[in-house]
């Protein structure tokens, strides 16, 4: 239980920090890239999946 | 000609076209290859499989962003240069042990993060100007720096080819460590001292020496090395004392990179991990395409047809394929390729030892990362180098990359044999 809290915490870690790198790309293609890598971890994050 | 051999067709002409003609992202031309599969075959756009194809490698992800994370703040902190230092120091006077050392730093972060480009990018960038300063030319340090890369990410304990193989054939990894020891190690001494060796030993140590940052080991002394050897004792800890659940890499690297924060030079970690994220995102993008590429194989037959075909080869035709086909589906991504012929391969092989016979296709795979377009190793190496062009680094890896594959071969030809000597559970 503790460990699944501390790794949706790392999880929004991560998500924050690809989020970050999606608003100061410059290149679309990477801005892209960073899109699709959210769509995982967030649904992750929500327990959705 | 079948509609699964048209679709795999289409696939890999689409995503070819992506990498090559439209000079797209490898991980976006993956996607458009996937929904041109999926609509060959008669299956839409299916946005379900899509997404569940990304979640193959989630955890796979987490690992690396963490991974890449810890690198930097080791690299910032100053405990890198101190590792560099320390070994060029005490080491001098015997270049074969030193360029061994050096070989295994540059395979250090491809061993924990279990991707050949954080070994190029982190650890390789850090060694590139030492080797180069020893006197060892630009092009060989490029091919020491991709083959360590290459077999770094294969060495234990992370090997991402293997577990998605391991997952594909549902048996646990574990037992792993000792083949996949005596899989790259040797190798890679071999090929840095081959490399390296003639040209160190005419190395001047006075320039060299002056060349060296000293002073952070100066400066904090013993607790600059902490984070490494905290990362080492948590990652065995739950090995060695059971009773003491496993956290899993991602919060082991975590807490490293806390501790790191406190251990060297100050460095504003938000922006640190910021750019680790960055550098990581390309490799981070590849494996949520693999992911959808596997699952829309899988949705339209493409992987039946390759497993059946697997399967079918006569005995001796099943090396020949392996050889050739895994590091040529590696132009695609060694990870796809351990995925999509791995894994048959492994379920055509189970009367060999399966511990040995994944550790060995696992090492062949990451051949993919010398494979044009993608060559992951090759295009980093001569990015850190500094070299224009890549073609050179391939061609000079032409012959120990022939070496790695025979290695593999042989470990899988003489699996059963090998087996009670270097497989423990």
């Amino acid at each position: 239980m503790v460990l699944t809290i501390i790794y949706r915490l790392i999880i929004a870690l991560v998500i924050a920090l690809v989020g970050w790198n999606l608003f100061t790309e410059k290149k679309f293609t990477a801005q892209l890239t960073a899109a699709m890598v959210l769509i995982p971890l967030v649904l992750r994050a929500l327990m959705i999946k | 000609m079948s509609i699964e051999l048209i679709t795999f067709i289409v696939m890999l002409g689409t995503f070819l076209l992506g990498c090559f003609l439209c000079k797209l992202p490898i991980g976006i031309s993956m996607v458009l290859a996937s929904v041109a599969g999926a609509l060959i075959g008669g299956q839409g756009v299916p946005v379900v499989h899509l997404v569940e194809g990304m979640f193959a490698y989630v955890d796979t992800i987490l690992v690396i962003a963490t991974a890449m994370i810890f690198m930097r703040v080791i690299q910032e902190s100053g405990t890198l240069d101190a590792i560099c230092a320390t070994i060029v120091e005490r080491f001098h006077k015997v270049p074969a042990l030193m360029l061994i050392m050096i070989m295994v730093i540059i395979m250090f972060p491809g061993m924990i993060t279990g991707s050949s480009t954080a070994a190029v990018l982190s650890a390789g960038s850090i060694m590139a100007p030492v080797l180069m300063m020893m006197g060892v030319p630009i092009l060989e340090t490029a091919v020491i720096l991709s083959l360590g890369g290459m077999l770094g990410m294969i060495a234990p304990p992370t090997n991402l080819p293997a577990m998605i193989m391991c997952g594909g054939v549902d048996i646990p990894y574990s037992g792993f460590t000792l083949p996949l020891i005596l899989l790259t190690f040797p190798l890679a001494f071999a090929f840095v001292l081959v490399l390296g060796l003639k040209h160190v030993k005419k190395m001047n140590y006075a320039e060299v020496r002056a060349k060296l940052n000293t002073e952070v080991r100066k400066k904090y002394g013993f607790k600059i090395y902490i984070p490494l050897i905290l990362v080492v004792v948590l990652m065995v800890l739950n090995t060695a004392v059971p009773a003491i659940p496993d956290m899993g890499m991602p919060l082991v690297f975590l807490i490293c990179s806390g501790v790191g924060c406190f251990t060297g030079r100050k460095f504003n970690i938000l922006k640190v991990s910021k750019n680790a994220i960055q550098s990581v995102l390309p490799v981070m993008g590849i494996l949520m395409g693999v992911g959808m590429f596997i699952q829309v194989m899988t949705l339209t037959g493409v992987r039946g047809l390759i497993v059946t075909s697997c399967l079918s080869l006569p005995s001796w035709a099943r090396y020949i394929a392996l050889s050739t086909s895994i590091p040529l589906f590696g132009s695609v991504s060694a990870f796809g390729s351990a995925s999509v012929l791995g894994v048959p391969f492994v379920l055509s092989f189970l009367a060999k030892n399966e511990i040995i016979v994944v550790s060995a296709l696992s090492l062949i795979a990451s051949l993919g990362d010398m494979m044009p377009p993608t060559a992951m190793a090759g295009i980093f190496a001569a990015q850190v180098v500094g070299m224009k062009d890549y073609k050179q680094i391939m061609k000079k890896c032409l012959l120990p990359c022939l070496i790695i594959l025979v290695w593999g071969v042989i470990f899988i030809l003489a699996a059963n044999f090998l087996e009670p000597f270097i497989v423990f559970h």
